[in-house]
């Protein structure tokens, strides 16, 4: 078993795990597209190792795995800028929906107290009518 | 309704913002109060709720931006057109609070500040602190093109316009000097009108010893950013 029959291997159940977890819909599919790619890549190389000799000769690089290890890092590092972004986002998300439920609920426990009291009649009515 | 609303952001201050309150109703009966509760744990949301404050509890902690924001977007939408900043530790004269007021409503400035240094007040603090606070001043400076002396100051009165810009833009953390660039940056005035400082009246400065150089660092950042933002930008904080 050699190297390349790993990699034809790894990206099989690599491609494997994304669908199932798109299946199980751990993995939304706007991520997935990113990921089925991914797992593409890794499979070709494995198929055919010579498109990265010959991009290797083309750059000048003598050794050809560390090109696959420079496009690997480079890759990752912008895949976790782009996480980051996205966690940004979603923290701003996340105190947005805080504050505005802290201040739907001040107004829905402030205003409770004040239906029973000045205006108790007043959602009855209404059910009444779309009844 | 009345038209001001005394923002109090308040992180488990139960035995100051009771008289915080009272203080304030007593110098000033031309406002409502709203406390937000950052998460407390212990009774500050029911002391606020006795002493006769509106009292939003947040669910979870949101550092003091978050906190802050979320009474400007009470203010934005209650229809508010002054809304005032003022903290929970006592440490803002509830005295000097309707003649802020009375400044914001001349209607020259989009934010008053509550100043230490415009005039000669009583307000001492350690060297160190002292120097942090030049720097920072000297850095608004640079990038707003005035003078802004008490950059640090939290007793602000702000109007309709400034509420709805900081119902959608408000900085997270350490947000007092950060603001007063970003209102640079949609053009509009900041002006510092003199106010007593008290020393704490209980509970620990937020900013300890240790954490000032971060803070120094965040906070210059901070400015540095605004600047290279320059005008205002597309699709500036969308959700």
């Amino acid at each position: 078993m050699n190297v390349y029959f790993l990699g034809i291997l790894f990206s099989i159940v690599f491609v494997a795990a994304v669908i199932d977890l798109m299946r199980r819909r751990l993995l939304l599919e706007q991520y997935s597209l990113f990921w089925l790619g991914m797992g593409l890549v890794i499979f070709l190389l494995s198929v055919f190792p010579g498109v990265l000799n010959s991009v290797a000769v083309v750059l000048g690089i003598f050794y050809a795995p560390s090109l696959l290890f420079f496009v690997g890092f480079l890759f990752m590092l912008l895949t976790m800028l782009q996480l980051t972004v996205t966690l940004s986002r979603l923290t701003t998300r996340s105190v947005r929906l805080v504050q505005e439920v802290a201040i739907l609920r001040a107004e829905l426990e402030s205003g409770e107290s004040k239906k029973t009291s000045e205006r108790g009649g007043d959602t009855n009515d209404e059910t009444v009518q779309d009844a | 309704m009345r038209d001001a609303l005394v923002i109090i952001p308040a992180l488990n201050e139960e035995k100051t913002v009771g008289g915080v309150i009272r203080s304030i109703l007593d110098a000033a009966q031309e406002v409502d109060i709203v406390v937000v509760s950052d998460g407390s744990t212990d009774r500050t949301a029911e002391v606020a709720a006795a002493a006769g404050a509106y009292v939003i509890s947040l669910t979870v902690n949101l550092g003091i931006g978050g906190a802050v924001q979320t009474g400007y977007r009470y203010a934005k939408q209650k229809g508010y057109l002054y809304a005032v900043q003022i903290d929970a530790d006592g440490q803002h004269d509830p005295a000097d609070l309707p003649r802020l007021l009375a400044e914001a409503r001349m209607g020259d400035a989009d934010m008053i500040l509550g100043s230490r240094y415009v005039q000669k007040t009583a307000y001492r603090s350690s060297a160190s602190r002292r120097m942090g606070m030049v720097l920072l001043a000297a850095f608004v400076h640079m990038a707003v093109g005035y003078a802004i002396k008490d950059t640090t100051s939290g007793y602000r009165v702000v109007n309709r316009r400034t509420i709805e810009l900081f119902s959608s833009q408000y900085p997270m953390d350490y947000p007092e000097v950060e603001v007063l660039v970003l209102l640079h940056r949609y053009k509009m005035r900041v002006r510092e009108v003199a106010v007593e400082m008290k020393e704490r009246q209980a509970g620990v400065s937020s900013i300890t010893m240790i954490k000032s150089m971060y803070y120094m660092f965040k906070v210059s950042l901070a400015i540095l950013l605004e600047v290279l933002r320059g005008r205002p930008l597309k699709g500036e904080g969308r959700l």
